[in-house]
């Protein structure tokens, strides 16, 4: 879900989206970076994200990953659901005894 | 789901791009955080050290990469592929004798499929086909199981059967087309109007009959197939409306079919309304079906068959109230039976075919035992190996992925080899006759049987590779590497398999043996029948007269008597004939006789006799044997009287106490004027009518040629000469007298005699073949298994021999195993050709379902096989030397 928000906002090479996704979460989610590219490999696969070869900021040919529209209902979907269940459980953390 | 194969494939296809990116990708990742790690201070060596320590390992990222796009299991397979190819390449005895078996009996299979496939499971080429019905008449009880349908049938039902949306009749039959000089005779239809609406295929362009064209004086109208108007009429595309000769007349083009069109097996040039006179409709023609016209028709799509067949009845129930024929026809067993178009067609064959794909199957099944076993007595030979594998950790998974790959490979390449062998196999069939069944000439090789045929060798190997990956995973590593060490034999249980797997096998093959032998008996038994008259020397033709010479009875009668002249004075001819139809023709040729004075008993019914007109020596050149009286001649179809032979069976049924010459009968189902009785003159030996293994009594009447004629004649040759000698005089002397006559199927009376028997060559023949190679499967099989025994215990035979048991003993041990085998098998085998036996009755003839002798061959042939295949082994056994062995551990 990460990666996809990631990438939503523009497209970025592998590289850019660890950086992103450190600087989006306030650097307090980091990802073992080795593990990031079978992750992307696989939302590619599915069809969710699209890839494609560009100059990196440094002039370097870097691959550059894009959402695509299935990719963006996905993550409309994904985050809706996390919302639902992270506003459930804060309503469970924060019930009080008078309330059960 | 399918971006994913896409990218898949992608992946697949572009491996190499695919690799080079994802190297690259990574690369930049590392440099990029070196970078990053350098400008917060690092030297270059260090921040490039610590990339690649924070990355993780590259290979097993780019692993990682690859499988999450799919490519794993092929890198597998790949793999696994390899390695199954090096080690059928590394034993190439077992793998030529595995791909042979599987290409046998794959192939073998493949051959009764297409037939199968192409006359029972193909629908008819219409839509909806499985909606079409035919409607018959039958009259059980008089002997006539079949009598087609009526032209008054069709107009009392036509639009009057709610469950039909449409129904048809038609007949089959042929005519002479063509100007004269070009003339020739091709099979035609006669159809109703709404033939092709019945069937939902009608004419490319041009339109169907009306109504208005069902009569005599209307129908100079045709429609033309889409083979003739190709070859006859250059395919002209303003033929509507052109004029075609048929029989002398010309008629009016006013449509053309497409050339995909096919009505059942008929090859019909020209379609022409049936037409008829208000006579033939009326309700005393009821009845007069005759097995020439039939009926068709179309269920409505929420109709059934049974509500067609209850609307069909009640209907018949309220026109016989007013039939005068009705007392006569319910005695009969009148009914008129719904039958499914396409199973009504080929229900003559069905079984026999069923038959045969039982047969192949069980040749498969053979087969497919021979393989298990000689798999796992390789994958014994192997277990050390795969102990030792799955001790160093190989999953579950790989080892039986290893297996199927392996068992595919063979199943695939042997399927491959078996495609060859079907398509042989196809035209051998065909040559057998199989493309004269009905639908025949759908039978061929095409991609959907050979779709079929790679699709069954997959599942092949998976089933193969079940009992084979069961082994490879029950193997206990530690046992597997000790048994080897110790000298030990094998596993009890895989032991047990192996043989019973051999049982199986000979049980298997006594039961095709078995089968195999009761349709060669049968063959035997059916040749063996006399068809009742002498068909050696004898030529027959089948010429007819039509067009304007021929506009009556006595001008057809006056041919024949010139052709007889002509003939009868050619050197090696001895006598000449001519009749309306001749044994063995394929028509059948029945039609009521009523005998006069003769009361019918309750429940009797007139019955159908078979009837000809002949004229000539007819009785001499067929060689009839008489049995009272005296045969006809041609004088009796001048004389006023009128005469008739008839056979012992029709003697025997009506006159059973007295003589039945002086007796008199008439044509139709009744007694008619006395000037037109027909007084019994002679008698003479019953004939085969139809096929050897006939056994209707049904009886025949002989009448002159002018009292029953037709313009279709066979003429009846019998000389000394040779045949083909005898048929090309006969075809001289008949164009000589009129060369515009289209003379048909030139045949040996022999030559018809054998066609006749070839439903029951050709399965025997098939069966011998099946037969000779589960033969061969078994000796290979039980040799495989045996000899693998000896090579397992050699040890302990070593050490016996050592210790001083004799090289017989040994001998005798093996031999008392194979004894065993072959004794479990046969019997095992005998309970199944028992019940083989049950199955085919249907197709056999004056064979019993289970004759000892067939089984007694059977089971000496198989033992004498499988004895043979043991001897080998046993052999090499007593010949193991102690110290050798000895030696080896």
């Amino acid at each position: 879900m990460l990666i996809l928000k990631a990438v939503s906002l523009k497209p970025l090479h592998g590289y850019g989206v660890l950086l992103r996704i450190q600087h989006i979460s306030g650097n307090v989610l980091e990802i073992p970076q080795g593990s990031l590219y079978p992750a992307l490999y696989r939302l590619e696969h599915q069809g969710l994200i699209i890839a494609e070869w560009g100059q990196s900021e440094n002039n370097r040919r870097a691959k550059f990953y894009s959402l695509t529209a299935e990719g963006r209902r996905r993550l409309r979907e994904e985050t809706a659901g996390w919302n639902r269940l992270a506003s459930a459980i804060a309503a469970a953390l924060s019930t009080t005894s008078e309330e059960v | 789901m399918f971006p994913r194969i896409c990218s898949l494939f992608r992946a697949l296809t572009w491996r190499r791009d695919f690799e080079e990116d994802m190297n690259e990708e990574l690369r930049f990742h590392i440099e990029q955080h070196t970078e990053e790690l350098m400008r917060s201070g690092m030297s270059r060596e260090e921040a490039g050290r610590r990339a690649r320590i924070e990355f993780g390992g590259l290979t097993s990222v780019a692993e990682e990469c690859r499988e999450a796009r799919g490519l794993y299991l092929f890198d597998q397979l790949e793999r696994n592929l390899r390695y199954a190819g090096r080690l059928l390449r590394k034993s190439p005895a077992f793998t030529a004798t595995a791909l042979l078996t599987i290409a046998l009996c794959l192939g073998a299979n493949l051959t009764i499929f297409a037939v199968i496939d192409a006359i029972l499971l193909r629908p008819l080429p219409f839509p909806d086909a499985a909606r079409l019905v035919t409607i018959f008449n039958t009259y059980p009880k008089a002997g006539v199981e079949r009598d087609g349908a009526s032209i008054t049938n069709y107009y009392e039902r036509r639009g009057r059967i709610p469950a039909f949306s449409s129904l048809s009749i038609y007949a089959f039959g042929t005519a002479i087309v063509g100007e004269p000089g070009s003339m020739e005779r091709v099979p035609i239809t006669r159809i109703s109007p709404d033939f092709f609406t019945t069937l939902g295929a009608g004419p490319a362009f041009g339109r169907t009959f009306t109504d208005a064209e069902m009569t005599y004086q209307t129908d100079d109208v045709a429609i033309l197939s889409g083979a003739y108007w190709r070859q006859h009429l250059n395919a002209d595309p303003h033929v509507i409306g052109r004029k075609v000769q048929v029989n002398g007349h010309a008629r009016t083009v006013v449509g053309v079919l497409p050339s995909s069109f096919h009505f059942l097996s008929s090859d019909s040039q020209l379609y022409l309304p049936l037409a008829s006179s208000p006579e033939q409709r009326s309700p005393l023609e009821r009845h007069s079906g005759g097995n020439v016209t039939q009926m068709i028709a179309r269920l409505r799509p929420e109709a059934t068959i049974e509500q067609a067949q209850a609307e069909i009845d009640a209907q018949n129930t309220a026109l016989e109230k007013s039939d005068p024929q009705a007392k006569e026809m319910a005695a009969a067993g009148f009914r008129s039976l719904v039958v499914p178009l396409h199973a009504d067609e080929v229900a003559a064959v069905r079984p026999t075919l069923l038959l045969l794909q039982a047969g192949v199957f069980l040749l498969l099944l053979i087969g497919m035992v021979n393989l298990v076993n000689l798999l796992l007595i390789r994958a014994s030979a192997r277990s050390k190996e795969t102990a030792v594998r799955q001790a160093l950790g190989a999953s579950r998974r790989f080892i039986v992925s290893e297996v199927v790959v392996e068992t595919t490979l063979l199943t695939l390449t042997g399927g491959l080899l078996g495609l060859a062998i079907g398509a042989g196999g196809i035209r051998l069939v065909a040559a057998l006759g199989a493309d004269r069944l009905p639908f025949g000439a759908r039978i061929a090789f095409d991609a959907r049987v050979a779709g079929v045929a790679l699709a069954a060798a997959v599942v092949l190997g998976f089933l193969l590779a079940a009992p084979i990956a069961w082994f490879n995973l029950r193997l206990r590593p530690n046992d597997a590497l000790h048994s080897e060490v110790r000298g030990a034999t094998a596993g009890r249980g895989v032991q047990i398999l192996r043989h019973s797997f051999v049982i199986a096998q000979i049980a298997l093959a006594f039961m095709l043996l078995d089968g195999a032998g009761m349709l060669g008996l049968s063959l035997k038994r059916a040749m063996a029948v006399s068809p009742g008259f002498r068909p050696d020397h004898v030529i027959t033709a089948q010429i007819s007269l039509v067009g304007n010479n021929y506009p009556s009875p006595a001008a057809g009668l006056a041919f024949a008597e010139r052709l007889e002249a002509g003939l009868g004075s050619q050197p090696g001819v001895s006598s000449v004939g001519v009749a309306t139809n001749i044994p063995f023709s394929g028509r059948n040729g029945k039609s009521a006789a009523t005998v006069e004075e003769y009361v019918l008993r309750p429940g009797e019914s007139p019955r159908g006799h078979y009837s000809y007109g002949v004229g000539g020596d007819f009785f001499r050149a067929m060689g009839f044997s008489l049995r009272a009286g005296r045969f006809l001649t041609s004088a009796d179809s001048r004389s006023k009287a009128r005469y008739c032979v008839v056979d012992e069976d029709f003697a025997r049924y009506y006159w059973p106490h007295t003589n039945p010459l002086g007796h008199r009968l008439f044509q139709g189902s009744e007694p008619g004027p006395a000037a037109e009785a027909f007084t019994v003159v002679g008698v003479v030996g019953s004939i085969k009518q139809a096929g050897l293994t006939d056994n209707s009594a049904q009886g025949a009447i002989y009448y002159p040629y002018i009292d029953h004629a037709d313009s279709n004649i066979y003429v009846v040759v019998r000389g000394s000469a040779r045949a083909g000698a005898l048929g090309r005089m006969l075809q001289k002397t008949a164009r000589e007298i009129d060369p515009e006559l289209a003379i048909n199927d030139v045949q040996s009376m022999d030559g018809r005699i054998e066609d006749s028997l070839m439903a029951r060559r050709s399965p025997a023949l098939l069966g011998g073949i099946f037969s000779a190679i589960a033969l061969l499967l078994i000796a290979v099989g039980t040799y495989g298994v045996l000899s693998y025994s000896v090579a397992q215990r050699r040890r302990e035979i070593g050490v016996r021999m050592a210790l001083g048991a004799r090289p017989g003993q040994i001998r005798g041990q093996f031999l008392t195993l194979a004894l065993r085998l072959l004794a479990g098998g046969a019997a095992l085998g005998l309970i199944g050709a028992w019940m083989t036996g049950q199955a085919m009755q249907a197709v056999l003839f004056h064979v019993p379902s289970h004759s000892w002798m067939i089984l007694a061959a059977s089971a000496s042939i198989i033992g004498v096989v499988s004895l043979a295949a043991c001897l080998l082994p046993a052999l090499q056994a007593a010949r193991i030397s102690p110290m050798q062995v000895l030696a080896d551990q």
